[in-house]
């Protein structure tokens, strides 16, 4: 049984309906790509997975139980993170209470500080500051973080590289790839190259719906599909 | 020939006239209605109550006065809808263009403000109290409209209240501002005239003590009744002329703005420009009414007219009647007034009182039911003098669940405004 | 009078009306900080808080230092009474709106406003009572050495001043305390940023809304207990607009939804208020209306020249 199993799911903003219909999986373990141009549905697709815009129509299911109909924090309790498009960072707390906030329980929290600095050395200097004084880089560690400490067995991880500078994004990718070590993801992305990178698998969106899937073995390489699912 | 053609485009222009007040008639069958409606119900209030029939009618008609009151007030709240209901911006602090217009024609009258005599005819001093009032409206849109939502709420209510403090306490208005102003008994023996200015044939006097009184064919009508006819009138001009706006490209815009005003300005309208234009009409007519209300009552009070819970009376009209459907507001007020008539503390208007009197037994109203609090006491508590607690919940209500209130919720039901839906409604049922 | 009198005349009677102001406000701001709604009805919370805490200081009450306890259990079952009012209406009524347009949360919070003043007024006619005029009776529950006064560098300072100065500090402690040294303060600070983010990360936003409602409104019902000792407010139905109104002022001047710009702005508000009401009590400036009326102007001033008030986030209009 796989651990995420979207299917046939519709959703809309307002009047728009956005997903026609989107089926996919992700197993136990693996890192899945879902790739498509601005505007195809896959910020959406997240979304409706984490019920912060229901689906009207079909089921997202988690570890083989439906979340259709449950609360966003009951689908986080679960063990569903997000990283977020534009990390959406708590911008008047410090970076300490952004990470403490993730932390389910709260006698975990010095435990979890240690793990978040330890795998960003970087924001343990900069424990006490706002996060909204932070760079965009920092920033997308922090929400890293926040994913990290946060006992997901899923993560939704939305644009990861997106704004940040090239020495930047490669920081980043590592920090995903880490994480995915022990870590089932969706992740959206634009960037090809870092998304076949670090997925096991991808899926293309367009229109609201699936129109390509498969390995990203061998695509880097082979000239032709590259070229179309850049496109 | 050529003389022949004239013939031809005269007869033409008289199919075209005629076609036109036809078309005009037609499109305008539920106004007629409503105008028709309204010009008898003197008649009709004195024709029921004179019958009788127990004070069933008495109880629950309202008074030709509290029409009146809803005709001024029912303009000052369409004035409100113009700006809120269409464009969405909530106009927080209304009542300082109420209040603007009826302290100005009281003021003229009084000979306080220069260069207007105080003999100007009332009929010259409201319609510059309605321009005072667009003026107004104009400098406060000017800062106001830079921003949105709860901030434009809260900035025109925080300029209304500087009016309000400060016609409060200024002493050259006269020896007791917080009462109000009154207009000077020595300055005006007689009423205000509502007509047209220099032909005195064509001016009546309204007041509900000093106003004339006609008598005309068969009719016999009192100055209560003369009153209604001629502050409706204008009250009717005023909203013919609000309606027409509304339904033009003029007011389409206003409506886009609220839908989206991003989009609105998107497409290429200056929206600023819009929302200035339509705040300083509705400036205009909300002066109007004010100068309407205080020349009926011959008196103005800062608690009357420039507070800001006079604005929440225009939003309550505004809820109950239909929010954005501009002849709403009217019959909101007409609700609000009817229940509060029903519930007066003396049942002076008719009412539930007298009603009560007249057909419970005493025996009823002693019997006790908790704590030795009788029925009669309990409806004394409860019922009678506390209108504001029924219409509380009545706007509550609305607002959760109807929140086209009562017109809008009649468009919704037709599928369109009554104006237009109810010539093919007919046409329909002709068939 | 000397120089100094003045100043200590105007200093402290402007901190007592900045701690009042900052007790009306609070919970204004912590319930438009996190909800988004402008809650019209704060006042009338307000108005029942102090009802509630006369009614039980007339009630059991006694005199001298036994009623400065009594007080103190007074405004905090106010607090409680009103607080719970606050979480019914926020879960029977408010909640179904969050998503409309905030227009509607106005309208509707100006509804329950007319409805709770007019039961206040059945029940306060009820008990033979006039609802317009002050409650003479709460009034007078007040022990006598708090009016007492005494003089300080040739100033005059009340007891009463600096009884209200107490509460206020203590409140805005209070207040500070649970926002920053809590856990759930933290989760209130979040779900105020973005509540979206916050149910992601596992926080059961509505609860937080009903338990901010409930605070607000408790704040606003403890703001009650102590004007209605003061006599220049004092227990009526009135109490609610004129409470309200100033509790804008000082919400939107501090920026709305900021904690540290509520407090600032209810401290300026204060002190200019105690300034022009020297200026008018000792005939130099005439005009009777001078304090309320730059009360207003400073809200208006501050709206033009920065409408996002003095600690506000930018972005502001949108909705």
């Amino acid at each position: 049984m796989s651990l995420l199993e979207v299917e046939d799911v519709h959703a809309y903003y307002g009047e728009s309906h956005v997903l026609e219909g989107v089926t996919l999986d992700v197993e136990r373990g693996e890192v899945v790509a879902l790739v498509g141009r601005n505007g195809v549905g896959k910020t959406t697709t997240l979304r409706s997975i984490l019920q912060l815009t229901p689906p009207r129509d079909g089921d997202v299911r988690y570890d083989g139980e439906s979340l259709v109909g449950h609360e966003t924090h009951e689908v986080a309790d679960r063990g569903v993170g997000w990283i977020p498009e534009d990390r959406r960072v708590f911008a008047h707390l410090t970076v300490a209470e952004n990470i403490r906030l993730a932390v389910p329980a709260d006698d975990d929290v010095e435990d979890a500080l240690e793990r978040a600095y330890e795998a960003f050395p970087d924001l343990g200097e900069i424990g006490g500051r706002d996060a909204g004084t932070l760079s965009g880089g920092q920033q997308q560690m922090l929400a890293i973080a926040r994913g990290l400490v946060g006992d997901n067995d899923l993560l939704l991880v939305d644009e990861p590289s997106e704004g940040l500078a090239p020495l930047i994004v490669e920081d980043v990718t590592e920090a995903l790839a880490d994480l995915a070590e022990d870590t089932t993801m969706l992740v959206v992305e634009q960037n090809l190259p870092l998304a076949l990178d670090i997925a096991d698998r991808f899926y293309v969106l367009d229109h609201g719906t699936v129109v390509d899937e498969g390995s990203t073995e061998g695509v880097s390489t082979d000239d032709e599909r590259f070229e179309r699912l850049s496109a | 020939m050529a003389i022949s053609t004239d013939a031809v485009d005269a007869q033409q222009g008289v199919d075209t006239t005629e076609r036109w007040i036809r078309q005009y008639a037609h499109d305008h069958v539920a106004h007629l209605l409503v105008v028709a409606f309204l010009g008898a119900y003197p008649l009709v209030y004195s024709v029921l109550t004179a019958i009788g029939a127990g004070g069933v009618f008495e109880a629950f008609l309202p008074k030709i006065e509290t029409m009146t009151a809803v005709f001024y007030f029912g303009l000052f709240a369409m004035s409100f809808d113009f700006i809120s209901g269409y464009t969405g911006y909530l106009s927080f602090g209304h009542a300082v263009f109420y209040g603007a217009g009826g302290y100005f024609v009281i003021l003229v009258a009084n000979g306080k403000v220069p260069l207007l005599p105080p003999e100007t005819p009332f009929m010259v001093s409201v319609l510059l109290a309605g321009v005072l009032a667009a003026l107004v409206a104009l400098a406060i849109g000017s800062v106001s409209f830079r921003l949105s939502g709860v901030y434009f709420a809260m900035i025109t209510l925080g300029f209304a209240q500087v009016a309000y403090v400060f016609m409060r306490d200024w002493e050259f208005l006269g020896s007791n501002p917080r009462d109000g102003v009154a207009v000077s008994n020595e300055l005006h023996p007689n009423a205000f005239e509502i007509g047209i200015p220099g032909v005195d044939a064509l001016n009546l006097a309204v007041g509900p003590l000093r106003g004339d009184a006609v008598e005309w064919l068969f009719l016999d009508l009192g100055a209560t009744e003369v009153s209604y006819y001629m502050i409706g009138l204008v009250v009717l001009v005023c909203y013919l002329a609000m309606q027409r706006m509304v339904h033009s490209p003029f007011g389409r815009v206003l409506v886009a703005i609220r839908e989206n005003e991003e989009r609105a300005r998107a497409v290429g309208y200056d929206t600023y420009r819009y929302k200035m234009a339509a705040f300083a009409v509705s400036g205009f007519f909300a002066g109007v009414a004010g100068g309407l209300f205080a020349a009926f009552r011959r008196s103005v009070s800062p608690d009357n007219s420039l507070y800001f819970l006079v604005t929440g009376d225009a939003l309550l009209a505004s809820i109950i009647g239909g929010f954005g459907t501009l002849a709403g507001p009217l019959y909101g007020r007409l609700f609000d007034r009817g229940v509060r008539e029903f519930l007066s503390k003396t049942g002076g208007g008719g009412g539930l009182l007298p009603l009560l009197r007249e057909y419970v037994p005493p025996s009823v109203l002693d019997t006790g039911i908790v704590n030795g609090m009788t029925v009669g006491q309990s409806i004394e508590t409860f019922l009678n003098g506390h209108a504001s607690l029924y219409l509380g919940i009545v706007f509550v209500v609305f607002v959760l669940y109807v929140p086209g209130g009562l017109l809008g919720s009649l468009r919704d039901r037709l599928g369109g405004p009554v104006a237009k839906r109810l010539p093919a409604y007919l046409r329909n049922l002709r068939k | 009078m000397s120089a100094a009198g003045t100043v200590v005349d105007v200093l402290v009677s402007g901190l007592a009306k900045a701690s009042l102001y900052a007790m009306m406000a609070l919970g204004l701001t912590l319930i438009f900080g996190l909800l988004g709604v402008l809650n019209f009805a704060h006042g009338s919370l307000t108005m029942l808080g102090a009802y509630a805490a006369g009614l039980l200081m007339v009630t059991f009450a006694g005199s001298g230092f036994g009623a400065l306890v009594w007080f103190l259990v007074a405004g905090l079952t106010a607090g409680v009474l009103v607080g719970g009012l606050g979480a019914a209406m926020e879960v029977a009524l408010i909640r179904k709106l969050y998503d409309r347009p905030p227009i509607y949360q106005i309208l509707l919070t100006f509804g329950i406003t007319l409805v709770i003043d007019e039961l206040a007024r059945i029940v306060v006619l009820f008990y033979g009572m006039q609802p317009q005029t002050d409650w003479q009776a709460a009034l007078g529950t007040k022990p006598s050495f708090i009016a007492d006064t005494f003089a300080v560098l040739g100033g005059t300072v009340s007891h009463l001043e600096l009884f209200e100065i107490l509460w206020g500090v203590l409140t805005v402690v209070a207040v500070w305390a649970f926002l920053n040294r809590t856990r759930y303060g933290l989760v209130v600070r979040a779900g105020s940023e973005d509540d979206e983010m916050a149910a992601a990360l596992g926080i059961d936003v509505r609860r937080v809304f009903t338990v901010v409602f409930a605070l607000g409104a408790g704040l606003a019902g403890f703001a009650g207990a102590l004007l209605m000792w003061d006599p220049a407010w004092a227990a009526s139905v009135p109490l609610a607009s004129e409470t309200l109104l100033p509790a804008f002022v000082v919400v939107i001047v501090g920026g709305l939804g900021s904690f540290r710009g509520t407090v600032v702005a209810a401290v300026i508000v204060g002190m200019v208020d105690a300034l022009m009401t020297y200026l008018f009590d000792h005939a130099i400036i005439t005009f009777s209306g001078l304090p309320e009326l730059t009360v207003f102007l400073i809200l208006v001033g501050v709206l033009v020249v920065r409408p996002q008030g003095i600690f506000g986030l930018a972005e502001v209009g949108g909705h």
